[in-house]
């Protein structure tokens, strides 16, 4: 599996701050990648960085083939960004904002196809700011598809929603990997990262303290002595919930 | 290219479904010109004058009639005391007292001559003046009349059908060059500045649009808007208030283009500085509405006192409302005002560089 998002020794400081000390990691194709940690850790400036919209003080970024420092344009034009508070222009509809993308990507783009391919072509005339919460996330997915990219970044991508919307969410995850692009997932939700990811790094303090598949990281947990009260349990609160509200998305 | 037209295009879907945008841009402007045009405010038209008539004869009467006859004066007879109160309550310019010996006669020597008293409004200098320099004419018309002696000097009048420089044709310019500027301020100081704070610009800056074809659209959409809205408000002045526009209609579009340019400056200098919306009202009215007042848009600057006069001379809207106005009132030609145009363009440049400096896609 060849790597598509490499980095070598990246550092950034903020003043006397410094964000990242030094990290250095490999995304492969076609993973389902996770970069996790507590608030101040640093992913979110690492993520802003692989994204073209931050320099990094030094190191490399490459992103399918192309070096962020030396073309952010390059690597823009090749993924796809979905930032944590998806914010449209206003008085557009569903449908006006992915052409507006297409715009901005100056490519022709079937934009009922993409609204479909997230369920929303019955909302494609609705105006973006009337949509709920889980319908705007998914139309921020279609935007970062319109440009048929190779790296999909996805930051807190289901932050706000509920369950059944989160399931629908990680559905469209999936379908995206399986279109043929990476996804570069950061979350708080560790049973997202859980479920989703192939691999995960954990980030605190600019520093990657350790980069694995999640079973094996679990593994490694309870290698060093860690136990946990374990209650037998089949079933767990959100299977309840699912199980007597259902799987479907539910949207005004 | 295709790319900033089709973005300006999709801009442009977005703003004409924004109400409150649109009303600000085209209702409102539309109300202030019927407002003021229909209030023909600050027209210098009329003297008003009380009478007081203590003499009550046969000539005191051709008197008071004389001085009816002239049309920049409105005469109101009344009593003493009531006309000296309604002059004090400054609803007289002045107040006239024909004494009770008025007589229109030959002056004898050693005779007295009646004596008009005259109480002026101390306040309304201009009237005052106009209606003593009236009443010193009459009196001059009565005493040749009567002596039957003629002036020295003969004065043929002869009345040039000058151009009737109404309000409304004063006005019209200065409303379009407020507009022109609200325009430019306030929609992209709001507009960006919202965007900014939600994260909007930060999504589109992910994308490979480059910054100046961003800025680019952004500056398309509104010259755009000003054009249209200077047409419409043109049609208005024309067929409502038959404004005569004496020059180009194109010299006038170029220049409330220029005005736009320059003021869209300032405005994207505005949205980058602030942080959040409601920074823009301050900072935005603090530039605007000075300019109200002193750049001539409702009335002209020579009531702007002498020692601000400076700076009113060279405010960027001065130099629009200015350059406007003599095309729209005068015929001047672009060449005309190549003063107006050079101020703009020096603004505009000082606009420019202040956007540059302070423009930012996201909040700190």
């Amino acid at each position: 599996m060849s790597a598509i998002v490499t980095v070598r020794d990246l550092r950034k400081r903020y003043g006397a701050i410094e964000a990242i000390r030094g990290i250095s990691f490999e995304v492969g194709e076609g993973e389902i990648f996770g970069l996790l940690g507590p608030n101040g850790a640093g992913k979110t400036t690492t993520v802003e960085i692989l994204e073209g919209l931050r320099r990094a003080d030094s190191g490399t970024a490459v992103v399918d083939g192309i070096d962020v420092a030396t073309d952010p344009a390059g690597v823009k034009a090749r993924i796809g960004v979905q930032l944590q508070q998806s914010a449209f222009p206003v008085h557009l509809t569903a449908k006006e904002t992915v052409e507006l993308f297409a715009i901005f990507y100056e490519r022709e783009v079937d934009a009922m196809a993409l609204l479909r391919s997230v369920g929303l072509e019955e909302r494609a005339g609705q105006r973006q700011e009337k949509l709920s919460g889980g319908q705007r996330q998914r139309l921020s997915i279609a935007t970062t598809l319109v440009n048929d990219p190779r790296v999909v970044f996805l930051d807190e991508p289901t932050t706000g929603l509920d369950p059944q919307a989160r399931r629908n969410l990680w559905d469209l995850v999936r379908a995206i990997r399986d279109r043929g692009a990476t996804v570069f997932l950061t979350t708080h939700y560790m049973d997202e990262a859980e479920v989703l990811c192939d691999r995960v790094a954990i980030m605190d303090q600019g520093l990657i303290l350790q980069m694995a598949p999640p079973r094996e990281l679990i593994g490694h947990l309870l290698q060093r002595g860690f136990t946990k009260p374990v209650i037998q349990q089949q079933a767990n609160l959100e299977d309840v919930f699912l199980d007597l509200t259902g799987h479907e998305l539910r949207e005004d | 290219m295709k790319q900033i037209l089709a973005y300006t295009a999709m801009l442009g879907r977005g703003y004409v479904r924004d109400g409150t945008a649109m009303f600000f841009s085209l209702l409102l402007p539309l109300m202030f010109m019927l407002i003021f045009g229909a209030l023909n405010f600050g027209s210098f038209g009329h003297v008003n004058v009380g009478i007081v008539d203590q003499a009550g004869n046969a000539e005191s009467v051709r008197f008071v009639d004389g001085l009816k006859q002239i049309s920049t004066m409105t005469v109101t007879k009344g009593e003493l005391d009531a006309e000296r109160a309604r002059l004090e309550k400054g609803d007289r310019d002045m107040v006239i007292v024909i004494p009770r010996d008025f007589r229109i006669t030959p002056a004898s020597a050693g005779a007295a001559v009646p004596t008009l008293t005259v109480y002026e409004n101390r306040g309304q200098g201009q009237q005052v003046a106009v209606g003593e320099a009236v009443l010193t004419q009459v009196v001059d018309q009565l005493s040749f009349a009567v002596s039957r002696t003629a002036p020295v000097v003969n004065i043929d009048r002869q009345a040039l059908s000058a151009r009737n420089v109404r309000y409304v044709d004063f006005l019209v310019p200065g409303i379009l060059g407020m507009n022109v500027m609200q325009l430019a301020v306030f929609s992209v100081a709001f507009g960006l500045v919202a965007q900014k704070q939600r994260g909007v610009l930060r999504r589109i800056m992910a994308t490979p649009l480059r910054p100046t074809r961003f800025f680019a659209a952004n500056v398309l959409l509104r010259l755009v808007l000003a054009v249209v809205q200077v047409l419409i408000l043109l049609a208005v002045a024309l067929l409502v208030f038959k404004v005569q526009l004496v020059g180009s209609v194109l010299a006038v579009l170029a220049l409330t283009t220029l005005g736009s340019i320059l003021f869209l400056t300032i405005g994207f200098a505005l949205a980058g500085w602030a942080s959040s919306e409601d920074q823009v009202p301050p900072i935005a009215n603090l530039i605007t509405l000075p300019q109200f007042f002193l750049s001539g848009v409702f009335f002209p600057r020579d009531v702007v006192p002498d020692l601000i006069r400076p700076l009113s001379n060279v405010l960027p809207l001065t130099f629009l409302n200015d350059s406007v106005r003599e095309v729209a009132t005068n015929g001047a030609t672009l060449w005309d005002v190549r003063g107006d145009v050079l101020g703009m363009l020096i603004w505009s440049t000082l606009g420019f560089i202040l956007a540059i400096r302070l423009f930012r896609f996201e909040t700190a």
